[in-house]
């Protein structure tokens, strides 16, 4: 491991308007280190590093790399000085075949020889210990080979310096341990990498450096060896969470019950396979698995978006045959994956948005009419629920920030009395504290007497937060046995059918 | 005893091969228009505009021909307006960020309105024959493109970033490819091959009259649709329209056992088959992802 730098970024200022994103921050990233980027969400990580690759120009600060200032206006301009990033969204396109993806923006010609990209792709990825069917289609391949293609991508374009942004979000836990065993390889071979994250033992474990921001300042940048969890979370934080003492759960009647349930995906096979399982009242109950195991057709299939085959029942009533409508009059909650797509109607105000879905439930519904007071007041609960910032109920819903639209859905489903919360993903985008808060009402709803299944992809949440975990794998649900409900390999074996 | 289908069959076989040629004649200038469509398409622009740029160019290259007695300058003509229109569907879509569908229908109209008022302006100039190129050339065209394009999208960088543009603008865009520019050079190509197609309608029938086009550039959409915007199954559905068609022609007036089957029937005969085609595939064939994205 050597010392020599080969980023160098100092006195970063990055204002948007009146808003000041990153304050005078500075970063160092010594040559062939795994570099740690860590900091809750806001705290300007990804806006640091889009300055580094290019996609945002600073405000004011330099940029050295490799002993050289650059003035970055775009992507490829960093790509050229040999800097890449693997953001959280994957540009990979699923019509283009593995081999296209690779290549796509960086071809070797005017014409393409196809034969010849094939054995170069093949023998970068061989070296990488990654295998690659070239000539399928990109759409078939799931999140781990996504990821090994992005940064086969990089390779290919020659990157020295990798910069990938939350890489194990979407992968189980064996496939994150090998990723990291793949990037200290490279390493090793020479490159240089900066991971953004905040899973610290991601940090502790696999990384060498570490740098702290926290609300847009730089608060400590140190060797791994040189710190602890327990200091890292305060650095991050800025002061230590209280989370109340969990109650045990004492679970009640069923409320929901599901059996025989099959599902058909997108591509015509079944994504959910024969699925029997029931939810008591009183009971928060965690769905553990690796992105796109049928979390998302289960939930659409209980709440009658997507035909099924199988039956479902809420409090004893079969609702196997009811339109979605009567189902979520019946108390179904749906806290959606997309909430761009599938939860609100961004150009609706707040408070619009705070009855759609539930437009059809006493007393929002007066006959025909939706009543303009028991609107006002849902407006005003779903905003008031979790602390989010906002002008007026009446604003346009598409105005607020990412975090606090994710709070008005998520609240939205504690209203007009939940029977059963489907909760995928809740505190996606929203910072520590008020995740914590979300969680505890989610809890708080079970406790009083409902049922909430919670979708997530990282385990670790899950145990912190479960009364009880179910695991999805390709479609099937299992349930860890009795004394390995808390062991996270255990899960996490369970999360890729290893067992 | 003679068997009357036998007398049919007889028939068939001696027109056999005139409908053959009138079925390739017909169908080269719905080959053209598709080819236009599809890179258009291929390239994520909707282009219901394609009536409309034929229809241009129809009237530029017979005017042209017929003042000027050359050839080329005809076929400059229509290529030209053609390819006019198109890059106005580019600035449009584009640059103002029109809605496709839209720009493609005011450039439908404004090809319907001004060609007809330019060819009365000039009427009592214009007369005879326009001067042109066999239509065989026409058809060697059509056919070399489809061969080329099928070849530019399989083996070419252009067509491995046109194919990206058509399927997901942002993420080629992450990639450093510039939507606009991969759209606008896919545009440019859909106004030579539509300029093409109307000349050679204008070259079958002499010279220009009011909406000879007469719905083409709509059939070669659908047919575009329905060969699920590839060349060579594009080029089929061409096929097919353009031999219904000459089938049209043929059979008008002929009578069956005695009976006289309305002209009007087999006057609607392709746009019946393309009606039933399209209701039979359409949802089967998937359009390119990007389709009218911006």
């Amino acid at each position: 491991m050597s010392a020599e730098s080969v980023v160098d970024l100092s006195g970063i200022v990055q204002k948007f308007g009146r808003v000041t994103a990153l304050d005078g921050v500075a970063l160092t990233v010594r040559k062939q280190t795994i570099h740690a980027l860590v900091g809750e969400n806001g705290a300007g990580k990804t806006t640091l590093m889009k300055v580094l690759y290019g996609a945002l120009k600073p405000t004011e600060g330099k940029v050295i790399v490799e002993g050289q200032e650059r003035h970055f206006t775009k992507p490829q301009d960093a790509l050229a000085a040999g800097i890449g990033m693997v953001s959280q969204h994957y540009s990979i396109i699923g019509e283009l075949t593995c081999l296209e993806n690779l290549m796509l923006g960086a071809e070797p010609g005017w014409t393409i020889p196809f034969a010849n990209a094939r054995t170069k792709a093949t023998e970068l990825a061989t070296q990488m210990g990654f295998s690659f069917d070239w000539d399928a289609l990109a759409e078939g391949i799931g999140p781990a080979q996504a990821q090994k293609l992005e940064i086969l991508k990089l390779l290919w374009r020659g990157a020295r310096i990798m910069i990938l942004d939350e890489p194990t979000a979407m992968l189980s836990p064996t496939d994150a341990d090998l990723l990291f065993a793949k990037l200290h390889e490279l390493a090793d071979s020479g490159t240089t990498i900066i991971v953004v994250t905040h899973r610290l033992p991601e940090v502790m474990d696999h990384c060498d450096d570490v740098t702290v921001l926290r609300g847009g300042k730089l608060i400590a940048s140190k060797p791994v060896s040189e710190t602890n969890p327990e200091e890292l979370t305060e650095m991050i934080v800025g002061h230590s969470v209280d989370i109340p003492a969990p109650t045990p759960a004492t679970p009640g009647a069923v409320i929901l019950g599901v059996s025989g349930l099959t599902v058909k995906g997108e591509r015509g096979d079944d994504a959910v396979k024969n699925v029997s399982f029931e939810l008591r009242g009183g009971e928060l109950t965690g769905l553990a698995g690796v992105d796109g195991n049928g979390q998302r057709e289960l939930f659409q299939a209980i709440l009658g978006l997507l035909p099924f085959s199988g039956s479902v029942a809420l409090d004893g009533v079969d609702l196997t045959k009811k339109s979605t409508k009567d189902r979520l009059v019946a108390g179904i909650r749906l806290i959606a994956e997309d909430r761009h797509h599938e939860a609100v109607i961004e150009d609706w105000s707040i408070e619009l948005n705070g009855v759609l879905g539930l437009h059809h439930t006493e007393p929002i519904r007066r006959g025909m009419l939706v009543s303009a007071n028991a609107r006002k007041e849902i407006g005003e609960a779903v905003t008031n629920r979790f602390p989010t910032k906002f002008d007026r109920v009446g604003q346009r819903f598409g105005d607020l920030s990412g975090g606090n639209q994710q709070k008005v859905v998520t609240a939205r489903a504690f209203q007009q009395n939940p029977r059963l919360i489907l909760a995928f993903q809740p505190t996606r985008g929203i910072d520590i504290h008020v995740s914590a808060l979300v969680f505890q009402a989610l809890k708080e709803q079970a406790r009083a007497g409902s049922a909430v299944l919670l979708v997530s992809f990282d385990i670790d949440e899950i145990l912190e937060h479960c009364d009880r975990v179910l695991v999805i794998n390709h479609g099937e649900i299992n349930e860890p046995p009795e004394h390995l409900r808390g062991d996270r390999q255990a899960i996490g074996r369970l999360m890729v059918g290893a067992e | 005893m003679i068997d009357p289908l036998v007398i049919l069959f007889g028939l068939a076989s001696i027109q056999g091969l005139t409908l053959l040629t009138s079925a390739l004649t017909l169908s080269s200038p719905l080959i053209l228009a598709a080819l236009g469509g599809l890179c258009s398409e291929r390239s994520g622009v909707v282009n219901i505009g394609l009536e409309g740029k034929m229809l241009g160019a129809a009237c530029a290259a017979g005017i042209v021909g017929q003042l000027s007695g050359n050839p080329v300058l005809a076929v400059l003509a229509g290529i030209g307006v053609g390819t006019a229109l198109s890059l106005l569907h580019a600035l449009l879509t584009q640059t103002f960020r029109m809605d496709h569908i839209i720009s493609g229908m005011g450039i439908n109209a404004l090809a319907v309105g001004g060609t007809s008022l330019i060819a009365k302006t000039l009427s009592n100039q214009l007369s005879g024959r326009m001067a042109s190129f066999p239509i065989f050339i026409y058809w060697v065209a059509a056919w070399t493109a489809v061969v080329g394009i099928w070849w530019y999208l399989k083996s070419t960088r252009g067509g491995l970033r046109l194919n990206a543009v058509g399927n997901d603008p942002d993420k080629a865009r992450q990639m450093g490819v510039n939507p606009v520019h991969v759209r606008l050079f896919a545009l440019l190509w859909t106004g030579i091959f539509c300029g093409l197609g109307g000349t050679l309608i204008v070259t079958n029938a002499g010279s220009f009259s009011d909406e000879m086009t007469a719905g083409r550039g709509y059939i070669a959409l659908a047919a575009l649709i329905l060969g699920g915007w590839r060349p060579i199954p594009t080029l089929l559905a061409c096929l097919a329209f353009g031999f219904f068609e000459a089938i049209n022609l043929q059979m008008q007036g002929q009578s069956f056992f005695g009976q006289t089957i309305p002209r009007e029937f087999w006057q609607s005969l392709p746009y019946l088959v393309t009606l039933v085609a399209l209701a039979g595939f359409l949802g089967k064939n998937k359009p390119p992802s990007g389709l009218g994205r911006p």
